[in-house]
C-alpha cells in the first residue's frame, strides 16, 4: 500500500541545518493499523507527512499503491491526497468560519460531486462519529472531543484508502481519546489503513504494529 | 464548491470587518471616479442623446490655410463658402449640416439683458441633430430660405426667460433682431449641439458670411452608413487639395479634415496633418491612465489581502491536505477578492449615479446630461472585475503555494 525506501529529509534554516529523518525504510500494508512513537522532535510527524504526501523528501523515494510519487506534479498530488489520504490533527484544524457540515464536505468539494450527493455523505459521515444533531453548529460551538469526531469524520468522508491521525488524542482528555480511538479502531475494522502518530503506550497497544523512531531513524 | 466558497467568504468579510471596510472604500472611491470619467467620456464620444447619429457623422471645424513655403499659416474654424462650395456635394453623404457658435449673445428684455450662447444654423443641422422638441418645431428649410427671424430655444433657456417652456410666439430682441420663438427643444450638452438659442443663418444682419473662407462654422457630413465614412474622410482631404483662396493671395494651399468626434479631440489635442489624428493614441492613452489609476489601489489592495490571506495560512494548509491543487486555492482567494470587490462595484455604481445626479443639478457642467446606460453599467462591471483580479491574483498565487506542512502550523 505504501513503501518508504531510504527516505531521508533535511530542514535547512539560515545557520542549522536539521536531519529529520534519515534513511528510513517502510512498507505498510493495506488494512494495517500501524502507530508510530517516540520522543518529542524524533521526527514522528515529519514521517507521517511524507507518508500523506504534504511533505517531500530529501532523497529517498515513495510508494503509493505501488507507484512512485516524486515526479508527481501539485495537481496529481493533490489528486492523490484527496482520493487515499484522510487526515486527523492533533489541533483539530477545523475551519470556524464554516459550519459543521461544510467542514466534513471540504474534502469533497475537490471532487466532481454534485453538492445534494456531498451532503448526503457528509451527513452520513457525522452520524457514523454520533455527531448528527450537531451539523449545523460551527466548530468553537464544540466540546474537543466532538471537533475531533468532527475532524474524523472529516477526514473518513471522502472513504479514503488510509487515515493519517497525528496525536489525534493528544489534546483530549482520557475519555474522550478513548472514543476517538475506538472510531479509528471501527474504520480499521471496516478495511481502512490507519497510520497514527501517538505518545500513548496503551494506545499503541491497540495497533497491529508499532513503528518506533529515534532521532530520524527507525530503531526495533 | 462555491456555496462554500461564499460561505468562507462571508464569513473572513465578517471577522475582520475594518479590513473590510477599508477594503470596500478603497475599492468604492476608486471605481466611482472610473465610473463617473467612463460616464461622461461614453456621453462625450458615443452615439448617445441628440448626437445618437454620431456614429454616422464627421464633423469639419476647421481649415489650415498656407503656402507651398510654409512662411504664413491659418488654422481656423470654416467660413461658409468652404461648405457650400465645396463640401456641399459629397459621394455617400446624405445630409450636409452648418452650424456656426456657438456664440456669446446679449437678450435685451425690460428687465435687463442676459447672456445666452447663440448658434447660427442651416435647415441640415437640424436634419442630423435629433432634439427633443418640448413645444412647436425646431428650424426647417422654410425658414433658413426665406430668413426668417425664427428662435429655437433650450428648455432652460425658455424658462430663463419667460418662466416656462411655453414661450412659443414672444419675442427675443437680440441686439436690436427681434426673434419669434417657433420652439423649444430640451437641454442638450453635446459638441454640435450645446447652445441656448439657434437661429437660421440668413438672419446673419449681412449676407458677407456666404463669401467668408474663414469664420466660425462646424460642417457635419452625415453619411448613409458608418461604413461610408472612411471614404469621405478621405473625399475631404482630396476636396481641400481642390480649394483656391482668390481673394487671399498669400494662401494657395488648404488642408482640412472630415473627424469623428474622438478624432477631433485628438487633432484638437495634436495638432495632427494626417488622416488619422491620433485618436488610437488618446483612447491608449485613456486606457492607460485608467489602468494606472485602477492600479495604485489595487497595489494597496495586494499589501492589504496578503495581511489578511496570511492570517488564514492553517485554513490553506486544510484545504492542501484534503486534496485543494494550488490552482483551486488561487481561485477560491481571487474568487473572494471578486465578491468583494462586485460588492463594492455595487456601491459604486450606486454612488456614481448620485454624484452624476448632483453634477446635474448643481450644474458645474452646463446642460449635463449623463445616462448610466447599461454600457455604463457594463464597463463598470469590468472595471469592477478587473479591479478584483488585479488585486487578488497575486496574493492569491502567492499563499497558494504554501508548503502545507508550514501551512498548518501557522507559519505562512
Amino acid at each position: 500500500m505504501i513503501k518508504l525506501e531510504n527516505v531521508s529529509k533535511t530542514y535547512q534554516t539560515d545557520k542549522v541545518q536539521t536531519l529529520a529523518l534519515k534513511g528510513i525504510d517502510l512498507h505498510i500494508k493495506k488494512s494495517e493499523f500501524v502507530c508510530i512513537m517516540g520522543p518529542s522532535g524524533c521526527g514522528k510527524s515529519t514521517l507521517l507527512n511524507m507518508i500523506g504526501l504534504l511533505d517531500r523528501p530529501g532523497n529517498g523515494a515513495i510508494e503509493i499503491g505501488g507507484k512512485p510519487v516524486q515526479s508527481y506534479r501539485d495537481k496529481h498530488v493533490a489528486e492523490l491526497r484527496n482520493n487515499t489520504f484522510g487526515f486527523i490533527f492533533q489541533s483539530f484544524h477545523l475551519i470556524n468560519d464554516l459550519r459543521v457540515i461544510d467542514n466534513v464536505e471540504l474534502p469533497l468539494l475537490y471532487r466532481k460531486m454534485s453538492g445534494t450527493e456531498r451532503r448526503r455523505r457528509a451527513r452520513a459521515a457525522l452520524e457514523k462519529v454520533g455527531l448528527g444533531a450537531r451539523m449545523e453548529h460551527y466548530p468553537n460551538q464544540l466540546s474537543g472531543g466532538q471537533q475531533q469526531r468532527v475532524a474524523i469524520a472529516r477526514a473518513m468522508v471522502g472513504e479514503p484508502d488510509v487515515l493519517l491521525a497525528d496525536e489525534p488524542t493528544g489534546n483530549l482528555d482520557s475519555k474522550m481519546g478513548a472514543e476517538v480511538m475506538d472510531i479509528l479502531l471501527q474504520l480499521n475494522a471496516e478495511g481502512t489503513t490507519v497510520v497514527m502518530v501517538s505518545h500513548d503506550e496503551n494506545e499503541a497497544r491497540r495497533a497491529h504494529r508499532i513503528v518506533r523512531v529515534f532521532d530520524g531513524q527507525l530503531v526495533a | 464548491m462555491l456555496m462554500n466558497y461564499l460561505r468562507t467568504a462571508w464569513a473572513v468579510f465578517q471577522r475582520r470587518k475594518l479590513f473590510t471596510a477599508i477594503n470596500l472604500l478603497c475599492i468604492v472611491l476608486t471605481l466611482v471616479v472610473l465610473l463617473v470619467v467612463t460616464a461622461l467620456l461614453q456621453e462625450a464620444f458615443y452615439p448617445t442623446g441628440v448626437e445618437h447619429r454620431s456614429d454616422r457623422f464627421l464633423q469639419v471645424n476647421m481649415i489650415e490655410a498656407t503656402n507651398e513655403k510654409g512662411s504664413v499659416m491659418r488654422r481656423s474654424p470654416l467660413g461658409y463658402k468652404v461648405i457650400d462650395k465645396y463640401l456641399k456635394d459629397i459621394p455617400g453623404v446624405e445630409v450636409v449640416g452648418a452650424s456656426a457658435g456657438p456664440d456669446e449673445a446679449h437678450v435685451y428684455r425690460s428687465g435687463g439683458v442676459t447672456d445666452i450662447r447663440l448658434r447660427h444654423t442651416d435647415a441640415g443641422y437640424w436634419r442630423i441633430m435629433d432634439f427633443k422638441v418640448m413645444a412647436g418645431r425646431v428650424l426647417d428649410a422654410d425658414d433658413i430660405d426665406k430668413g426668417r427671424l425664427a428662435a429655437v430655444l433650450t428648455r432652460s433657456t425658455a424658462i430663463k426667460l419667460f418662466g416656462s417652456i411655453g414661450a412659443l410666439g414672444e419675442k427675443v430682441d437680440l441686439g436690436g433682431q427681434v426673434f419669434e420663438v417657433v420652439g423649444v427643444v430640451d437641454d442638450a450638452l453635446h459638441v454640435n449641439a450645446f447652445s441656448d438659442m439657434w437661429v437660421p443663418i440668413t438672419a446673419y444682419p449681412s449676407s458677407e458670411f456666404r463669401q467668408q473662407m474663414s469664420g466660425n462654422f462646424t460642417a457635419l457630413l452625415m453619411a448613409r452608413s458608418p461604413q461610408d465614412l472612411p471614404a469621405v474622410r478621405q473625399r475631404v482631404i482630396e476636396i481641400a487639395k481642390t480649394i483656391s483662396f482668390p481673394d487671399e493671395p498669400d494662401f494657395n494651399i488648404a488642408r482640412m479634415w472630415a473627424d469623428s468626434k474622438i478624432d477631433l479631440l485628438a487633432r484638437s489635442l495634436t495638432s495632427s496633418q494626417e488622416l488619422d489624428p491620433g485618436s488610437g493614441k488618446i483612447v491608449a492613452g485613456i486606457a492607460a491612465f485608467m489602468l494606472v489609476f485602477m492600479l495604485l489601489p489595487a497595489l494597496n489592495l495586494v499589501n492589504l489581502n496578503i495581511g489578511r490571506i496570511m492570517e488564514r495560512s492553517t485554513e490553506i494548509g486544510v484545504r492542501k491536505a484534503f486534496g485543494a491543487s494550488n490552482g483551486q486555492l488561487a481561485a477560491q482567494l481571487v474568487l473572494e477578492n471578486v465578491l468583494l470587490c462586485l460588492a463594492g462595484g455595487a456601491i459604486a455604481l450606486l454612488a456614481a449615479r448620485c454624484i452624476l445626479w448632483w453634477l446635474e443639478a448643481a450644474g458645474p457642467i452646463r446642460y449635463l446630461k449623463v445616462e448610466m446606460s447599461p454600457a455604463v453599467f457594463g464597463w463598470g462591471l469590468l472595471i469592477t472585475l478587473v479591479f478584483g483580479v488585479l488585486s487578488g491574483v497575486i496574493p492569491a498565487w502567492k499563499m497558494s503555494r504554501l508548503d502545507p506542512v508550514h501551512a498548518l502550523k501557522g507559519a505562512a
